[in-house]
Formats: structure tokens, sequence, C-alpha cells
């Protein structure tokens, strides 16, 4: 019979197929896992060079970074997660708040060069750090006849209209609206907000189409983090798209980070602490550089490509902490009618 | 004689309180032949399928063979009863040849169930076809599968719904007395359910008339056709003349005159005449008639006839003298009339 | 016997043709009443999560919900769903006509075409549409020496009714042709010699008989329009699955949980008002069968236009899409670090969701069976409930099973066996309705017959009922395989560490925007869900 038939094929290929292991069961002393809410392709090769350089065996689940953190929170202490590495510092402190975490100990917060990099109770680090900054189009600046501004702020203004792209679900500009709410207040912000709107602001998904979109030409200037433009150089040098750092202390050139953190639930402490150990030595340091485009957070190693250097960067005085209030700024973007 | 089959006050409600049928109390000798006669939607097949199993009564008892098989306690499912069943639409199986179907109901692959099929084959005359698919068959034997199939297994009783509802009226008598033949000669008992009378009258030992979820009346076809229980009956059964009368013991006074009954009645009756029993006269013996049309059937010719007083009567002549319309003539009757209620 | 199989019943097309009175027997009641009862409670799952968690909101979840913002999702939410049905019926009927009724040159490679549009997953069709009709995308590209500086911008309510319309149009075109073929030819004919022109005829005989057939295809449509993320995601419409998953995102399950739950309750809604709508078009006849060969109709000098019409629709909904992943395979894109051979995608992803399709098909059986017993109030509502799991989005079940696997069953959680369980959950409805339709083909005497032959009613089931079956059940697998091969957010979730599918791959090279690599699992995965869709098209040439 037909029916029986497949059913004993499906079967077959099943029991063939190796994924259908238990991997709790499986998992051994050795095992450390990780859940990345950092896409494969950025941290994907560093896992696999830790794991050749230790020995540790890692098993990592990738996912959006939100999507992670939510499902850490939803398995609670049972989560099999031994480290979470987050895109933002938003997500490690939603984590922090609901008392996940387990602290890391001095000498590893240590390592990180500033401590507006590692989270105030030292619950995480920043592995590696990036700027929000106006990536434009020089030959769009030149055909509106427009000069770079001097603050985000400026943004709402009529001669940029309809030609700003912004990506308003993006994590790293939630955070970078966070900032604003505590540097200039709920209200300007909100204000903000709702005159970029007013002014036929565009909205992308996320960075990498907003790059897209200015070397297409499509707008002339958008807000993202720095390192994305690099990608685009990496395979077309000729693209004259650069970026703007917003200068004296702007909240438009806030730095985040990228950070890890361990969980209380956590059954191999000590391999989890290897592990951000790793991640925070020169080796990992320099392939964040190289690699991710992204700045190293430890003193010894450079950014490898033609970036201002960390301190010559006018960033606002904020502290990272201070930015795991998402859902009040989610809410504001919400209100002003950026996702509508 | 043994009994094959014995109901009591087999009743099935539907949602909850409608019945389907209603005490129906049934019994068939064996090898005899059980016809269930019916209007349609009178629950003439929800009897057969309680009979079958593929309804729990809501009471009552059915006793198949030996075996109680069902009754307030106990209900035998329809695989363990030893019924065949035919069905209106044969519901031959389309996936399997004329051989597999009629092997379906038995056991295994043994040399028995070959022998068995080839039994079946020769019985109802589709040697040559046992590899056909079912949809290859004519309606007359796609019929002849269903009976074999049903009769493979040797079941203790044979039920039948409506099996030649779908054929042809010219095949229709051929499948009949085939059908009765070979039932006849495997010697099954076999109730059958159909909404045709004459099919009923020409194939029962016994007829059982249903009528909205009742039974009326039980006997062969000989008594239900000249002594139906009631109004209802003869209605249904065969063509008949209805008349007012008033009875005084064996004779009644109606609009035809003083006519004879067949049993005793008192006070105002309904007199039922069979068309037959009026004698249609040459010479002025009876009551004066005017032919008011004629139908004419080779063996016989059918009259409407009025008589003076307008009272309009149907009979049945034979074909020596040809009718016209407004044709005068006379009538009278034959033989006792039935008065009821 | 047509896609009524593959149609949960209350989108069902056709009466069913034997009544459910006549199904007393039909398989062990006991049995099927206590599986059903374990696969239902395993669909509550989801449901009572969110109940949970929107309880947890309280008041305040009561608030968020009146805002005037989520006020507005909800009018969203339905103007899409609307306009994106009503689009594509203008496009699937005419294109169910053409390809059944008319003597349209290469009606079956047509006919294929256009289906084809189904097995693009949502958010691809999505995404191609930005690249290809985009204010500077290659549309604009063709347009630019005809002086277009630039189009206006498809993202919004726009592009997600067009996505919406293009990927949902087979599920009325499949119903519609299905209709049209088993259409009484001889009411068209009583039609003609009444007077009535073509065109009235059409109107007033065909459309009229298309009706029970064209309703539950416009449910479906509907249905898809409301719980689809990709093309709102993409396409930045603020619809109901992308509020959702913006709650999601900023860890407010509470909140999320409590638009879920209006969700839910416009889904109900809408059903309700199908099965009003179907109960008072019952006197059509549709699917009785004719029996007398259908007619085609010449289509004369309409034969241009009508192949214009189809060249555009297969063009948009299929072509595109299609020319654009091809660019992006031979474009210059930045390059993927992260390199996984198609044939590891291909080994993960066909054999888990070939496993989902036979659970789904497997649990469906008992409340299929149960569905043909019409007699009792429990089984109507254990089916109805067994429904409710496909209105939830994915993001939300699979949520639900973390929260259940990792508090109960540890050892289930992040295994493929979980994540089939999630898959069953939000297919379980295609496999019912295919199931119970192809019994309700069957004609009950079938059965019947077995068992007064001796069989019980296991064996007749067995022997009788599920061969019969098969094709229509086969034909509801088909359709659970293809649509867990594009599924995107419960694989995401509840996925062994490390395994990888069509789905997640695409989803991870988008998410960092390496188009190439794209491209290829793109193609893999149309290619794959192509011979789902001919094992569903086999399904329905052999019925006739």
């Amino acid at each position: 019979m037909p029916v029986k038939r497949f059913t004993l094929l499906v079967t077959l290929i099943c029991l063939a197929h190796g994924a259908w292991a238990l991997p709790a069961a499986a998992q051994g002393n050795d095992t450390l896992t990780i859940y990345s809410g950092r896409n494969e392709s950025l941290i994907g090769p560093l896992l696999d060079q830790f794991v050749e350089e230790t020995g540790i065996e890692v098993e990592v689940l990738y996912g959006g970074t939100s999507a992670v953190a939510n499902q850490i929170l939803t398995e609670g202490e049972n989560s099999p997660a031994d480290v979470f590495i987050a895109q933002d510092g938003g997500a490690l402190g939603a984590l922090a708040a609901a008392g996940m975490l387990s602290a890391l100990p001095e000498e590893v917060l240590n390592l990180v060069v500033d401590s507006a990099f590692v989270s105030p109770d030292g619950v995480w680090a920043g592995l590696s750090g990036r700027a929000r900054v106006l990536v434009y189009s020089p030959e769009g600046l030149d055909d509106t006849g427009l000069e770079l501004p001097d603050s985000i702020l400026d943004l709402s203004g009529e001669e940029w209209r309809g030609i700003v792209g912004w990506a308003p679900t993006n994590a790293s500009f939630v955070s970078n609206v966070t900032a604003m709410r505590v540097l200039l207040g709920d209200s300007e912000t909100a204000a903000w907000l709702a005159a970029m709107i007013a002014n036929d602001v565009q909205s992308y998904p996320k960075n990498t189409p907003i790059v897209q979109a200015v070397i297409d030409g499509e707008i002339v200037a958008g807000l993202v983090n720095h390192y994305y433009l690099f990608r685009f150089l990496a395979e077309d040098p000729e693209i004259t798209a650069t970026l703007h750092f917003f200068p004296d202390g702007d909240p438009g050139s806030l730095i985040n980070v990228a950070g890890a953190a361990i969980l209380n639930s956590s059954d191999q402490p000590e391999l989890a602490l290897q592990f951000v150990e790793y991640m925070l030595s020169d080796s990992a340091q320099a392939y964040f550089a190289a690699k991710t485009y992204e700045y190293p957070l430890v003193a010894t190693v450079e950014p490898s490509v033609d970036l201002p250097s960390l301190e010559e960067i006018e960033s606002p005085e904020i502290n990272l902490s201070d930015l795991d209030d998402l859902q009040e700024t989610l809410e504001m973007i919400e209100d002003s009618g950026a996702l509508d | 004689m043994e009994l094959s089959l014995y109901t009591e006050n087999l009743t099935k409600l539907y949602n909850g309180d409608t019945p389907a049928v209603e005490d129906v109390s049934l019994q068939l000798q064996s090898g005899e032949f059980l016809t269930i006669l019916g209007p349609s939607g009178g629950g003439k097949t929800t009897t057969l399928r309680l009979l079958a199993g593929f309804e729990r009564p809501s009471s009552g008892l059915i006793q198949i063979g030996d075996a109680i098989v069902a009754d307030d306690s106990r209900f035998t499912p329809p695989e363990k009863r030893r019924v065949g069943m035919v069905f209106q639409d044969y519901a031959l199986f389309p996936h399997l040849n004329v051989a597999q179907n009629i092997a379906f109901g038995l056991s295994g692959h043994s040399k028995d169930s070959r022998m068995q099929v080839q039994r079946m084959l020769s019985l109802v005359g589709l040697t040559p076809f046992a590899d056909r698919m079912p949809h290859e068959l004519s309606g007359g034997q796609q019929q002849r599968v269903a009976l074999a199939r049903a009769l493979a297994p040797n079941p203790d009783i044979l039920l039948l719904d409506e099996p030649f509802s779908n054929l042809d009226t010219g095949l229709r008598a051929q499948v009949r007395s085939d059908v009765r033949n070979i039932l006849l000669e495997t010697e099954t008992s076999a109730v059958f359910v159909t909404h045709d009378q004459n099919e009923a009258l020409s194939l029962s030992d016994e007829i059982a008339v249903i009528f909205e979820g009742k039974l009326l009346q039980v006997a062969t076809p000989h008594i239900i056709y000249n002594r139906p229980i009631n109004s209802q009956v003869a209605h249904f059964i065969g063509e008949a003349n209805f008349l007012p009368g008033e009875a005084q013991g064996l004779t009644a006074a109606s609009p035809i005159g003083t006519v004879k009954l067949f049993h005793p009645k008192r006070g105002p009756v309904q007199l039922m005449i069979r068309p037959e029993a009026l004698r249609v006269n040459f010479a002025q013996e009876g009551l004066a008639a005017s032919v008011l049309w004629r139908e004419f059937y080779g063996h016989y010719q059918r009259l409407g006839l009025t008589l003076e007083d307008g009272t309009e009567l149907v009979a049945h002549t034979g074909v020596d003298r040809f009718f016209q319309r407004g044709d005068k003539t006379w009538v009278s009757l034959a033989l006792p009339a039935l008065a009821f209620d | 016997m047509h896609l009524s199989q593959i149609v949960p019943p209350q989108f069902r097309l056709h009466r069913p043709r034997y009544s459910a009175i006549s199904r007393m027997h039909f398989g062990n009641r006991q049995l099927a009443q206590v599986v059903s009862l374990i696969v239902v409670a395993i669909v509550m799952i989801p449901i009572a999560f969110v109940i949970i968690r929107a309880l947890g909101a309280g008041q305040e979840g009561i608030d968020y919900l009146l805002k005037a913002r989520n006020l507005r999702i909800v009018g969203n939410s339905l103007a899409l769903m609307l306009v994106a049905t009503i689009c594509a019926s203008v496009i699937g009927i005419p294109y169910a006509w053409l390809t059944s009724r008319s003597d349209l040159p290469w009606r079956r490679a047509w006919l294929v075409l256009g289906l084809l549009a189904m097995v693009i997953p949502s958010y691809l069709t999505a995404v191609t549409f930005t690249e290809a009709f985009g204010p500077k995308g290659m549309l604009q590209d063709l347009l630019e020496p005809l002086g277009v500086e630039r189009l206006p911008n498809i993202k919004g309510f726009f592009g997600a009714t067009l996505t919406l319309t293009v990927v949902t149009f087979p599920y009325i075109l499949l119903p519609a042709r299905a209709a049209l073929l088993h259409s009484d030819r001889s009411l068209e004919e009583a039609g003609q010699s009444l007077g009535l022109d073509r065109w009235q005829v059409f109107r007033r005989v065909t459309l009229p008989q298309l009706r029970p057939a064209l309703t539950a295809g416009m449910l479906m449509t509907a249905l898809y329009c409301l719980s689809d993320f990709g093309a709102v995601a993409v396409m930045r419409f603020n619809a109901f699955t992308r509020a959702i998953f913006v709650q999601t995102e900023s860890f407010r399950m509470d909140k999320a949980s409590a638009l879920a739950l209006v969700l839910i309750g416009l889904t109900l809604i809408l059903l309700l008002i199908h099965s009003h709508i179907q109960h008072r078009g019952r006197h059509y006849r549709i699917g009785t069968g004719a029996s007398r060969e259908l007619q085609t109709m010449s289509l004369g000098v309409w034969r241009f236009p009508a192949l214009l019409f189809c060249f555009c629709v297969v063009f948009v909904s299929v072509a595109v899409p299609l020319l654009v992943l091809l660019s992006w395979l031979i474009g210059r894109t930045i390059s993927n670090p992260v390199q996984v051979p198609i044939s590891l995608l291909l080994q993960n992803t066909v054999p888990v969701s070939a496993a989902a399709a036979l659970v789904v098909t497997m649990a469906a059986l008992p409340l299929a069976l149960l569905a043909m017993r019409k007699e009792s109030r429990t089984n109507r509502w254990l089916v109805n409930l067994a429904y409710t799991g496909n209105v939830l989005p994915g993001i939300v079940i699979a949520l639900a099973l973390v929260f259940f696997a990792s508090q109960n069953m540890l050892s289930l959680y992040q295994t493929l066996p979980l994540l089939i369980v999630g898959y069953a959950i939000r297919y379980l409805p295609f496999g019912i309705s295919a199931t119970q339709s192809a019994f309700e083909q069957i004609n009950p005497r079938y059965e019947e017959a077995a068992r007064s032959l001796g069989l019980s009613a296991r064996e007749a089931l067995i022997r009788i009922t599920v061969p019969l079956a098969r094709g229509g059940i086969l034909a509801g697998s088909a359709l659970v395989f293809l649509n867990v091969m594009k599924e995107l957010p419960t694989t995401l979730i509840l996925r062994p560490i490390g395994f990888r599918t069509f789905a997640t791959h695409i989803w991870s090279a988008y998410d960092e925007a390496f188009l190439s690599s794209i491209a290829l699992p793109g193609f893999a995965l149309i290619v794959v869900s192509a011979f789902a869709l001919a094992i569903i098209l086999r399904r329905e040439d052999t019925a006739h």
C-alpha cells in the first residue's frame, strides 16, 4: 500500500538523519551553548577560531537579538544557554533586569578600554563598538547643494525632506533614540521623531538597505552604524559614499556596543568565562577590527579601516546601562507613527 | 419451521425524539423472501440498516438465526452478524476487480475461497468478467457482482436495499427474476426493501408495509392485495376505488347501490373496490355509466367511468370489446367490497 | 477530487456528497476521540499561553488595545485583507476560467506557471518586489530613458497588497478552476436557451454556481492575509502580525498576546461570517459532477488580450521574483562568509518537512473521522479547536512551545520532534480538511459493505476508506509539506541548535544583505516545492 510505503520511506529518512538525536541529552560536559543575537556571518568564523584554539566544543543558536533574548526569558531557569551574545546593550539590559545574568570578574571587566562599555553592575561586557553615523552620498550632497549637518536634529529641516533614511525597528536605532531621550528629554525627542516623519523620512527594515539606498541614489543620507559601509567598500572600492560623525557630543554620534553575558543558569560557568575572556583577547579583537570593521574595545588592538579613533569621536557622555529602557523608547517610536 | 429473522418492537429515534422506525415486529422463515414496502422516507431503509447493524436501535430486539444481535444490553457490530447486504448503488469497491470484490468477505487466499469465488461467478453468470473493474461493467452486471459478493460468505440472511431501482425498466424484470432464481437456488433468506409495489407483489413470500415508521401489515402478497388491513395499505398497494358507504352487517349501502362485504361492519364506512372487481357489461346489467377515458394495455383496458349521479370509478376489463370515449355501458360488482372505518 | 481536499472544512467548496448521518460506524469512535483529545490538547498550548500572558497585562493591556494606534492596526489589517482578497479574486477567477473553459493556447502551462506563485514564500516575493519596483529599482532602470527619475515608494499598503495578491491568487484559482470543471454545463445551456448571451450566462448562471468555491477560496485568502508576516514585515505595513512581532522584539509578551487575542477574535468572526454565507448558499449543487463532457469556449479575437493577461500575471507573480533572484545570483554583491551547501539544506529541510506532513496527516485522521460524525457537539468543538492553531503568528506558537517544553519537557526542547510539533500545530487544519474532504467523497456504502462482509470498523477503515481516500490525503500532505518548507518564525526558534533549513538560511542571508546567498537556496526551495505542487495537480487531474 503506497501510504505505508511513504510512511516507511519517511521513517527511514528520519532515522538515517543525524539531527534526530536529542541534542540536550547528547550534550557532553565540555560543550558550551551559545545563544547568539549576532548573525552567523559576523561571528561564526570567530567561534570556529575559538573552538580550534581552545578545544572547547560549542553549540550556537542564531537568531535576532530580541528574539533570542525573548527565548531566554521564556526558558527561564531551564535555559540551555550558557552565554548570550547580543547585538546591543538593550537586550543585555533586559536580561540583566530579569536577574538572569551572573557577575563577571573584575579582571575581565578591566580588559575593556572604557568603563562606559561594560554594565555598571558588571553582568555584561562589551566586545566590540559601533558608532552611529550619517552615511551620505557626496554626489547627492552636491546635487542638492546641502551642507553636512552639525546635529542629528538638523535632519528634520525642510532641506532634507524625503531624502533621509532610517530603520525605526532596528535595535541600534532604538538605542540611539533612547540616548536622545536621556540627553535631550522625552518631549524634545518625541518632537524630533514627529518632525522627521513629517519630513517624509524613508523607513528601511535595517541598516544595510539604507547604505544600499544611499549608494543607489535612492536617498542622499541615512542613519546607520558605521561598519556597514566598509562591507560595501570591501566588495567595490569605487563606492563614493562616506561617513559623517556628528560633532560636539551630539546624540547622533552615540557609541554602542555588542556584548556578551553569562547566564545564571549556566551549567558551564568556567567555560563560559573562558569564552568571554577569549572574546576580549587580542586575536578575537583583531577579528572584529578586520572582519566586522567594528571598534576593538581593548587597548592593544587598533581599528583596521580608515576610522577616527574612539577618542576622536565626539560622542555624547552617556552611560550605556541607561539605554536599557527600551520599552519606553519603542512606545515613543510607535506613538510617533514611525511604524505605520 | 426455523426462523431466520425475528424483531420485536424495533424502534429508532433520531435527534432524541423523532421516530424513524417505531415498534416494528417482523419474522422471517428460513429460506423465505420478505419485502419491506413503503413510500420513500417511510423508515424502510432505516429498518434494513438496523437489521444490518449500521444503526443502533433505540429500543427493541433483533434476532438473526439463533443469535440476538441487538437488544437493550447487547449490540453486535455488522461484521459479526453474518448478514449479506446488496446496496442500492451496489457499492462495488472501485479499486478492486470483480473477483477481488467477490472474494472480499472470504477469509484469506485459500483454495476454498478461490473455489467459492468461481462458484459465485458462475452462479451469477459472470465467469468471463472476473478480471474486469467495476466501472467496466453494465448496471445489470454490477448488480450481479454485488449479489455474488454478498452471497459469497454464505450469510444467514441477505438484505437488499432497493436493488433494482438503478436499472432500466427493460432490464429490471430480467434481473429481478435472475435474483429470485439465485436466491432460491442458494436457499437464502432475504429481506428486501422497495417502494415499487409490483416488485414487492411479484417477488415476495411475505410483504411488510411500513408507513411513517410504523408497520401497518405483514402478510402474503395475495392477502396484502386482496385484504389490506386499512385504507392506507389499500391506497399504497395496487389501484382502488374508494366510496363512502353505510354498512349493515355483510352489506353496505353505497353510491353504486347495495354491495356485499367481506367482513361484517356497521355504521359509516369507506368501501374499497379494486378496478378488476368491477364488471363492465355489454347488456343492461347493473348501473348505467358512460366512458370518460380509456387506456389500452394490450391484455386489458383501463376505463374511467362516470355514473349518473356523478360518481367516478376506474375499472379494468378485457380487450374483447373496444370502448371509446362517451360510450354508454353498465357496471356491476363481481366481488365483495372491503369496508374500512 | 479537487481543492476541497486541501481546504479546511470551514472553507469547504462543496457540500459533502454523502451525509454525515450515514456514517455512524466510521472507524472506532472511542479511539478517535481519545487521540483527538490528545491532539487538540497539544494544539491548545499556544492559545493557553496567549491567554495567560494577555491576562498578565490586565487593565494595562486593555488600555493598550484601546489606544488609537492599535485600533488603527485593526483597520490596517482589515483593509489589507479586503483589498488583497478582492484583487486576488479579480485575477484568480478569470485566470481559472481561461485555464479551464476557454480555448486559450497552452492552457496547462499557464495553469502550472500561475500556481508556481504559491510556492514562493511571501517574504521572498516581497523582498524581490522591493528590488524590482522600488523607487530606484529595476523597473525604474528600464524606465530611465523615458525620463522617469524615481518611482513612488511601493512600501506600505500598496506593496503589502501587491505581494499578498500575487501569492494568494492561486488559492482562488485552484478552487475556482475545480468548481468550473465540475459545474453543471446543462445549466449554462438552459441559460443560453432562455436567451442570455455569453456574458450574461457567466454572470447569472456560472458565477452563482461558483459561489461556494469562491467564498471558500476567498476566506482562505483572507486568513492568509491576516496571518502572513513576511509581506507586511518587508513592506513595513503595520498589520497585526507585524505589530505583534514588534511587541515581542521589545520583550512585551503580554502586549503581544493581547494583540494576538484580538487577531484570534477577528479570525473567529471571519469564520462565522463564512459559515453563515456557506449555509445560505447551500442550494447550489456544485460538486455533484457534470455528466457531460465540458466544452471549451472559443475566445476568438479575445485570445490575444487573454494571453496578455496571463502573461502579465505570471510575469509579476513568478517571473519577477525569479529574475531578481537570478540577478542576485550573477550580480556582484557582498559574499557571505557562511557558505552552506545546498545539499545540506536540502537534506535538512526535506525530511523534516516530510515528517511534519506525515505527522499532520496522522494527527488529522482521528479528527477527520470525528468531523464526519456531526451528531455530537463535543466532536464539533474538538474539531473547531483543532483549527485555531494556524491563526496565531508563528513566533507566538514557537514561544509558547519554548515555554512549555523548557519548563516541562526539557529533554524534548530544541529537538526535531518539538519543531515538528510546532509545524503540526500550524498546519493541522490543512491535514484535517484534506482527509475529511477525501473521506466525504467516498461513498459510505463501501465501508458498510465491508462491514457486512465481516470486517471490523478499523479493518474497513484500513482496507477500504484509506486506500480510496489516498489521493486526497496525499494532496493534503503535499500542501503541508509545501508550507512547512518555507516556514520561518517557528523554525528559527524551535530548531535544534545548528539546524538549518532553506528558510532559516535565506533569512540569515537577508538579515545581513548577502543577496547572492539568498538566490541559490531560493531557487532550490522553489524547485522542491514545485514537486509537491505536481503531486497536488496530478491528484486534481486523475480525479477527472
